[in-house]
């Protein structure tokens, strides 16, 4: 991570059922692709897109769970250090909709307690299957006191929207000094990454 | 949506410990089709790390074990053909034994966890004379700005205060902290509000020279389980040691954070000490005379270099390290210094062993920081993580909560071809790694497995107070009486993210003679008193309390050759379980040796593509099949996508 010229850089992690677009929307949005037929990932870790929101540049990291949520297996450590969680379910699948409370249980465990949350029913373009009505929805993501937002990643509806209003909101976070990497670190800057560490030992 | 599991594959590797999670990255990344299983519902086996609830849920699997009624799994044996044969694999672990907990912390609430020592079965008599292995150096290639590097002479104005700009503390912080802490005990409030009905215990608040300690409850703990992350396996990545260099190699360091081990300690005569080991630290000693410091200063320089000087000990290599020692005018706690703080070797480690371990040390030190050591934020458990992330990455499939019945050998190739897991499907590939603890009872008949005495304690302060409440620190406590073994004391603040505020964590380790317990017990009482008891007495009151307290041993299976298990597939490779030493050498040797030994032509976890790097292509090939090496339909752009 050499040094760049952005004001802030954000983790975002997505994680949901397998299949309900997760890599589809990431790549809707970073590279404005929708890929029939994705299979799974191969080789990519993260992807990233700087967005700029009032003048500032804004690093997105995009994180996904390659493939792991498949058996129910992901690491911990995909959670450590995220700064926003998109948890993904399709609106066509009843059954992805029933798996949310099971990955609020793995949040709560694992993720920082200051991440952000955004609920995201996907495929609306496929509204004439709509196994999940969006009301059951919006009240599920109120109990849960979570934002939700409904996307197609293949018609490209709401796509851009998700990712900066999440940008929007981890700026206001930041600025309000609340966001994870002030807080539950009680020495600020301490905790390193060897990459980190390296750029300035070796590269 | 029951998605199965496919049937072929290059690689299977049952457990997911370190060794097997680095191989498991290895084969991934160079293109191998790659199943990773566990049986267990978490990460890492023997080196995972557990939130304060998890571990006791471990504990009580563990417990438990023994009177488990062997649930009837699918039948597997309709699927073996008549040309082939089945290896059974084990159906309980038995690699964690003597389990004892201890709560001293005051619990409010009726669910005591009271000692426990449920398990007291076959203790194979325990061979346990091995000294830890010498701390490796291989692979110490690289220059660094060591803190010895240079041969000038010590500078004659080296007095504490002239070099105080490389020193990292500053003294006139105590004040502060001490208020802090008591910051810190208001937040606590709110925690124990519900009922407790401890109130009539009398807390010490008096002590002149100490801030007032805060009163943790064992529902407190349990409240804030979350907060701990308590290795099963305490270890600490020596900064040029070969997992920092693999980490970095292989970018799987980009999943981790670290930090560094702020202070090496030392116990003597009854007291914890901090031991200079940098310049800055040598010169900042108050302890030290100006004598000593050259003295030590000059011994130090030399042994990054030793080899270089033959004439210096050359005369002594047949005698043992603390007998060099005590001929290099070192006085009696600069032997100690460097025997047990600095080598951290046995008394009776050769010259020359004591000689490589000292300069191992130095070697490491201000790489990238004060210490020559770093430890993994979230703990230990995080690392076997890591490389599973990597794995998947390149299209390793998962597959935690997931066992395995046995493994199906060709009768005629002597070749495994298959396992067949619980669900009695059966799964083909072409290698099969295994981790030790896997494997039946039958085919480890001929070992006799070392063990390692552990304990894990949760304490109220530090074993040696200072400026700052956020230290790492490790401390080698030397054999208390002949025969025993040094044991291995790493201290944790809630900074690593691995206990709550207002705790330590504290992991003991040493190589096991009796039961962790008889092992450990004494150095525990050496450097800790137990909460409960409340006597005013001024000397233990320095001490920190004990708020809880786990005892296990762990099975050790590194170190056994191959050829000691019965009736092993020449496609079936075995990882060890973890070893006793402080750093992570012996693991990533073995996933090392391991991949070369099964594919001798490709390069072992070299450096992934950087994902930044990364543009896809307009007309978008898919990557098919895992079974490729790079990228395919990625091309290279230096530039960022800049959205308005």
């Amino acid at each position: 991570m050499s040094m760049e010229d952005y004001d802030f850089l954000f983790k975002i992690v997505l994680i949901g059922n397998a299949g309900v677009g997760k890599t589809c929307l990431v790549r809707r949005f970073t590279q404005g692709l929708f890929p029939p037929g994705q299979g799974a990932t191969i080789g990519v870790d993260f992807m990233i897109k700087t967005v700029e929101i009032n003048g500032e540049k804004v690093k997105l990291q995009i994180w996904d769970t390659a493939g792991q949520e498949r058996f129910r297996s992901i690491t911990q450590s995909y959670y450590r250090s995220a700064n926003a969680l998109i948890l993904t379910y399709d609106i066509t699948c009843e059954e992805s909709f029933r798996c949310l409370p099971e990955w609020l249980r793995e949040i709560e465990q694992y993720a920082s307690n200051k991440v952000i949350t955004v609920l995201v029913g996907n495929k609306i373009d496929l509204a004439e299957r709509r196994e999940v009505s969006q009301q059951r929805a919006e009240e599920f993501s109120e109990a849960q006191d979570m934002y939700y937002l409904e996307t197609s990643a293949k018609e490209s509806d709401n796509v851009e929207k998700l990712f900066l209003d999440l940008a929007c909101r981890l700026i206001s976070e930041a600025r309000q000094n609340t966001l994870v990497n002030n807080v539950s670190s009680p020495l600020p800057g301490e905790g390193k990454s060897i990459s980190y560490l390296t750029c300035c030992n070796f590269n | 949506m029951a998605d199965s599991l496919p049937t072929e594959f290059d690689v299977v590797i049952i457990g997911t410990g370190l060794p097997e999670s680095i191989l498991a990255a290895a084969c991934s990344r160079s293109g191998q089709r790659v199943l990773h299983l566990d049986s267990r519902s978490y990460y890492g086996g023997n080196w995972a790390s557990f939130s304060f609830s998890g571990l006791l849920s471990w504990l009580k699997e563990y417990q438990q074990n023994s009177d488990i009624v062997e649930e009837s799994t699918a039948s597997w044996q309709g699927l073996i053909h008549e040309t082939e044969e089945a290896i059974t694999l084990r159906k309980k672990d038995e690699s964690i034994q003597h389990t004892e907990v201890f709560c001293y912390a005051s619990q409010d609430m009726d669910d005591n966890i009271e000692e426990t020592d449920a398990l007291q079965k076959n203790t194979s008599s325990v061979t346990s004379s091995t000294t830890t292995k010498p701390l490796d150096s291989a692979c110490l290639s690289e220059e660094t700005h060591s803190l010895y590097a240079t041969d000038h002479e010590l500078p004659a104005k080296g007095t504490p205060k002239s070099d105080g700009e490389i020193s990292l503390e500053v003294t006139d912080v105590e004040d502060t902290l001490a208020k802090e802490k008591y910051c810190g005990d208001k937040t606590c409030i709110h925690t124990v509000s519900d009922g407790d009905k401890d109130e009539n215990k009398p807390i010490e608040e008096d002590n002149t020279d100490q801030p007032k300690r805060n009163k943790i409850t064992y529902s407190q703990i349990v409240k804030e389980s979350r907060r701990f992350n308590i290795d099963l396996v305490s270890k600490l990545l020596y900064s040029q040691g070969l997992l920092i260099d693999l980490l970095i190699k292989s970018n799987v360091s980009r999943y981790a954070e670290f930090k560094n081990v702020t202070r090496i300690l030392a116990f003597r005569e009854g007291k914890v000490e901090q031991v200079p080991c940098s310049r800055a630290d040598v010169f900042n000693s108050k302890e030290l005379t100006m004598v000593e410091k050259r003295i030590l200063m000059k011994f130090l320089t030399f042994c990054l270099d030793y080899e270089q000087h033959p004439d210096q000990y050359q005369a002594f290599v047949q005698c043992s390290f603390s007998e060099y020692l005590q001929t290099k005018k070192l006085t009696p706690n600069l032997q100690h210094f460097v025997l047990h703080s600095i080598a951290m070797t046995e008394s009776s480690c050769s010259t020359i062993d004591g000689l490589k371990a000292t300069k191992n040390f130095l070697r490491c030190l201000g790489r990238f920081g004060n210490t020559p050591f770093l430890f993994p934020l979230y703990g230990q458990g995080e690392i076997p993580q890591c490389f599973c992330r990597m794995c998947a990455v390149f299209g390793g499939i998962y597959c935690l909560r997931h066992k395995v019945q046995c493994l199906v050998v060709d009768k005629e190739s002597g070749r495994c071809k298959a396992i067949i897991d619980h669900l009695g499907q059966r799964i083909n590939a072409k290698y099969f790694i295994v981790e030790d603890s896997y494997l039946s009872e039958e085919t480890c008949s001929n070992i006799q497995y070392k063990q390692i005495s552990r304990a894990v304690l949760i304490t109220d302060q530090s074993i040696l107070k200072a400026d700052s409440d956020q230290q790492i620190s490790i401390l080698v406590v030397p054999p208390v009486e002949s025969g025993t073994c040094a044991v291995r004391v790493t201290e944790l603040c809630s900074s690593t993210m691995t206990c709550m505020k207002d705790t330590y964590l504290v992991h003991l380790t040493c190589s096991s003679s009796k039961t962790a317990r008889e092992d450990l017990e004494l150095v525990v009482k050496k450097l800790f008193t137990p909460f409960t008891e409340t006597e005013i007495d001024k000397e233990e009151l320095t001490k920190p309390r004990l708020l809880w307290a786990l005892y296990f041993n762990m099975r050790d299976s590194s170190g056994i050759s191959r050829s000691s298990y019965n009736g092993l597939p020449s496609n079936v490779y075995v990882c060890s379980g973890p070893d006793c030493g402080l750093g992570n050498e012996h693991a990533v040797k073995q996933a090392e040796t391991l991949f070369q030994e099964i594919f001798p032509n490709e390069e072992f976890c070299p450096p992934p593509p950087n994902p930044e790097d990364i543009i896809f292509d307009g007309d978008d090939k898919q990557p098919e099949a895992p079974g490729t090496n790079n990228i395919i339909m990625a091309k290279l752009d230096s530039s960022d996508e800049v959205k308005t």
